[in-house]
């Protein structure tokens, strides 16, 4: 039930693995811009390098683009509703540095093409990455493209660590997690 | 031909191209819900300004953060400046950049390394 103790475990969840900033649900263009601006605000107070600053919230704003992109791109499916209410994004810090955490539904033949993806992308180095990227960016985009294809690669080039990634099985669709470090 | 100014908002820079004093300035930061459909019209007014033959063109950009699918689309505009400077256009590109973070010195230099214009990476004075 909404009372105390269930409010007072969930923030001290979140306290307990270091997490800043949380947000489930659908994500607006609204919500991205006033999220990605806090936790500038948060890093600027705790006097982080600006290049840590730029990073995480590169991160953040390529991560929720991709899940709010993938939900719009699911209407019509049976699923959709499903899909766009189940994105979750938390941003934190640990003994390591910040990491920014994202899970979202995905159906399960878009499951096996994001692995296929990203396990292209993680044995790959920074001028590797580099050279990815910049060829992507110059492909001409397929008419009607909403996005440059370009939005894992960035992800991984701001990564301090190699990414990581899970999908869990959720009967009709996959729960697709991913963990960033900076 | 009409200028072109878009005010600048969280997420999407300004843009103020001014056709008579040959000036395109970008400043602010890009990370639009759809860039393709924010950079539409700077494409469409970009095309038709370089259709008028302009002698030389002055560009000014402060862009402190741009996003991926911004970047494809500032890109798409740094191609058509590159093809009109092949074609004999005038061309410099002024890219003011906050020299201490390096991912915003980097995301200027990987345009740089792919033009042949004048381009040039400018330290932004500290702002209070």
């Amino acid at each position: 039930m909404f009372d105390e103790k269930m409010l007072l475990d969930l923030q001290s969840t979140l306290g307990s693995r270091g997490i800043l900033i949380s947000f489930s649900g659908r994500f607006s263009q609204g919500i991205i811009e006033e999220l990605g601006e806090a936790i500038m605000e948060h890093m600027k107070a705790e006097d982080r390098p600006r290049n840590d600053i730029y990073n995480v919230f590169a991160i953040f704003v390529e991560i929720t683009h991709n899940i709010k992109k993938y939900a719009l791109s699911k209407l019509g499916s049976d699923f959709y509703d499903q899909i766009y209410s189940s994105g979750i994004v938390t941003i934190g810090r640990n003994e390591d540095g910040y990491f920014i955490c994202s899970g979202n539904l995905v159906e399960k033949t878009d499951a096996d093409k994001l692995a296929n993806a990203l396990d292209a992308l993680i044995p790959l180095d920074k001028d590797q990455l580099k050279k990815c990227y910049k060829e992507q960016r110059k492909k001409d985009l397929p008419p009607g493209s909403t996005g440059a294809g370009l939005g894992l690669i960035d992800i991984a080039r701001k990564s301090s660590k190699p990414l990581h990634y899970s999908m869990g099985d959720m009967q009709d669709l996959a729960f697709f997690t991913l963990t960033v470090m900076v | 031909m009409e200028k072109l100014l878009i005010e600048s908002t969280k997420a999407t820079p300004l843009i103020d191209f001014d056709s008579d004093k040959s000036t395109l300035v970008l400043k602010g930061q890009s990370y639009p819900e759809n860039a393709f459909k924010f950079y539409d019209p700077v494409f469409n007014w970009i095309d038709s300004y370089l259709a008028t033959n302009p002698q030389e063109i002055h560009v000014e950009v402060r862009l402190s953060y741009v996003n991926t699918s911004s970047s494809k689309c500032i890109m798409m505009l740094l191609e058509s400046f590159e093809k009109a400077f092949q074609r004999g256009v005038s061309i410099q590109l002024n890219w003011y950049c906050d020299m201490e973070n390096e991912s915003e010195v980097e995301c200027a230099e990987e345009f740089k390394e792919d033009m042949t214009f004048p381009f040039e990476i400018i330290p932004e004075a500290e702002k209070e």
